[in-house]
């Protein structure tokens, strides 16, 4: 009896740690932890918008990180939220340059102040409030991960509120009339994600179980 | 008398109309992890805010200034607003410092990074360059919009008593139904206010 609750507390452990480490499904840094909201909620209206901002997270956030863990060796720990913030400043620059490469200055202007605003979101400056040093390796690995993690729910939640709100996608029309208006408002972007988080949740905690089913028959 | 006007109009805007949170979702990750964080008070966090952004803003304008006759601004803008929210963060940190010492100043110190380096600070930064406002008109946007930003603190907590309710599923128990009350909130401010602001 002992050994089998044994087992079963250690296969949910197992469950829990692979979980942990899943920052795409199991532990999607918007599903949660709650990261990265303010793009999403506002600018991420539309497919396109939600692809511009993917691309620059995807160029921001590893690069970031990993200088940061670098940097962050010479810095005292209540300063390392500041060499956080201007590392992310610093390759902001080069990042808003292949983006000025990529698309035309109209289209990034349809992201406004989200673009810039990248700098300071917890997404990208979370990790320096763990009073732990980053080793360079797992920052590159943790970035790119949580880099596609975001990427992820900026494109999946942008196509709906483009379908819901417009009903066309990358600007195509899809059906004739737009069944949900507000989906394009920010209030409407709560809301929207407040329900694909529920939902999302919701499955993730249904795959666990079924992990940690398959552990225990292990 | 008129730039008194201008001043408090400007607040008053940022505080309702164009909410940091409600209008922008500026800061709202932050506050969605400070309604749950027990370990911080909300009201240092906010006093810190507010500290940091009246601060922070004169000096991004300044900086917004110079940086108007170069092509690439606004590729250095978030390094200008940084480096302006820095110089913010240690004066800040030198008037706590002053004021309380080492031993009372650690719960302020502990909170002020989060409380610099976040997308309300910056955000409204940004926008005060992007939409040319004048000096006053900057500094009453700043103060508005860490007042609404402590005001949505508070309005999110308050609510967070009946959000706990069994009643609510517990997919959505957490963040998934702050945010639809957010949202809720957020359509509030739309139906008063009736239009989207510029971001």
């Amino acid at each position: 009896m002992t050994g089998s609750s044994d087992k079963k507390t250690r296969s949910r452990a197992e469950v829990e740690h692979r979980a942990r480490r899943d920052r795409i499904f199991l532990n999607n840094p918007v599903i949660m932890q709650g990261l990265g909201l303010a793009p999403l909620i506002v600018a991420a209206t539309t497919l396109k918008n939600g692809i511009m901002l993917a691309v620059a997270v995807f160029l921001l956030l590893t690069p970031m990180r990993v200088l940061a863990a670098a940097l962050s060796k010479f810095a005292y720990f209540r300063f390392r939220g500041l060499t956080y913030a201007l590392t992310a400043a610093v390759v902001y620059i080069g990042v808003r340059y292949i983006m000025g490469l990529l698309y035309p200055t109209a289209d990034l202007a349809l992201l406004g102040l989200y673009l810039p605003l990248l700098v300071a979101d917890p997404i990208i400056l979370k990790r320096y409030e763990r009073p732990q040093r980053e080793r360079m390796h797992t920052a590159a690995r943790k970035g790119l991960v949580t880099s596609l993690g975001y990427m992820l729910i900026l494109i999946f939640l942008s196509a709906i509120r483009e379908f819901l709100g417009a009903g066309t996608l990358l600007g195509h029309w899809i059906v004739k009339r737009s069944w949900f208006p507000m989906a394009q408002l920010p209030a409407g972007g709560f809301i929207i994600l407040a329900l694909v988080m529920g939902v999302w949740r919701a499955v993730a905690v249904n795959v666990k179980e079924q992990m940690s089913l398959g552990a225990e028959e292990r | 008398m008129q730039s008194l006007g201008t001043f408090f109009t400007y607040a008053l805007l940022a505080v309702f109309a164009q909410n940091a949170v409600f209008t922008r979702a500026l800061g709202v990750s932050r506050l969605v992890k400070l309604v749950d964080d027990t370990a911080v008070d909300s009201l240092t966090f906010g006093a810190l805010l507010c500290a940091v952004q009246l601060i922070a803003a004169p000096l991004g304008f300044y900086a917004n200034r110079l940086l108007e006759q170069y092509r690439y601004r606004t590729y250095v803008r978030p390094l200008a607003m940084v480096l302006c929210s820095a110089a913010a963060f240690f004066i800040v940190l030198f008037i706590i410092v002053l004021c309380f010492k080492m031993d009372g100043a650690r719960k302020f110190i502990a909170v002020l990074p989060m409380a610099t380096f976040n997308t309300c600070i910056l955000g409204t930064m940004i926008i005060g360059s992007v939409q040319s406002f004048t000096l006053l008109q900057t500094i009453g946007f700043a103060l508005g919009s860490s007042v609404g930003y402590v005001l949505a603190v508070q309005l999110v907590t308050e609510g967070q008593n009946k959000l706990q309710s069994e009643e609510v599923p517990a997919t959505f128990r957490g963040l998934p139904i702050t945010l639809l009350y957010i949202g809720i909130l957020a359509l509030a401010i739309y139906g008063f206010t009736g239009h989207v602001v510029a971001f």
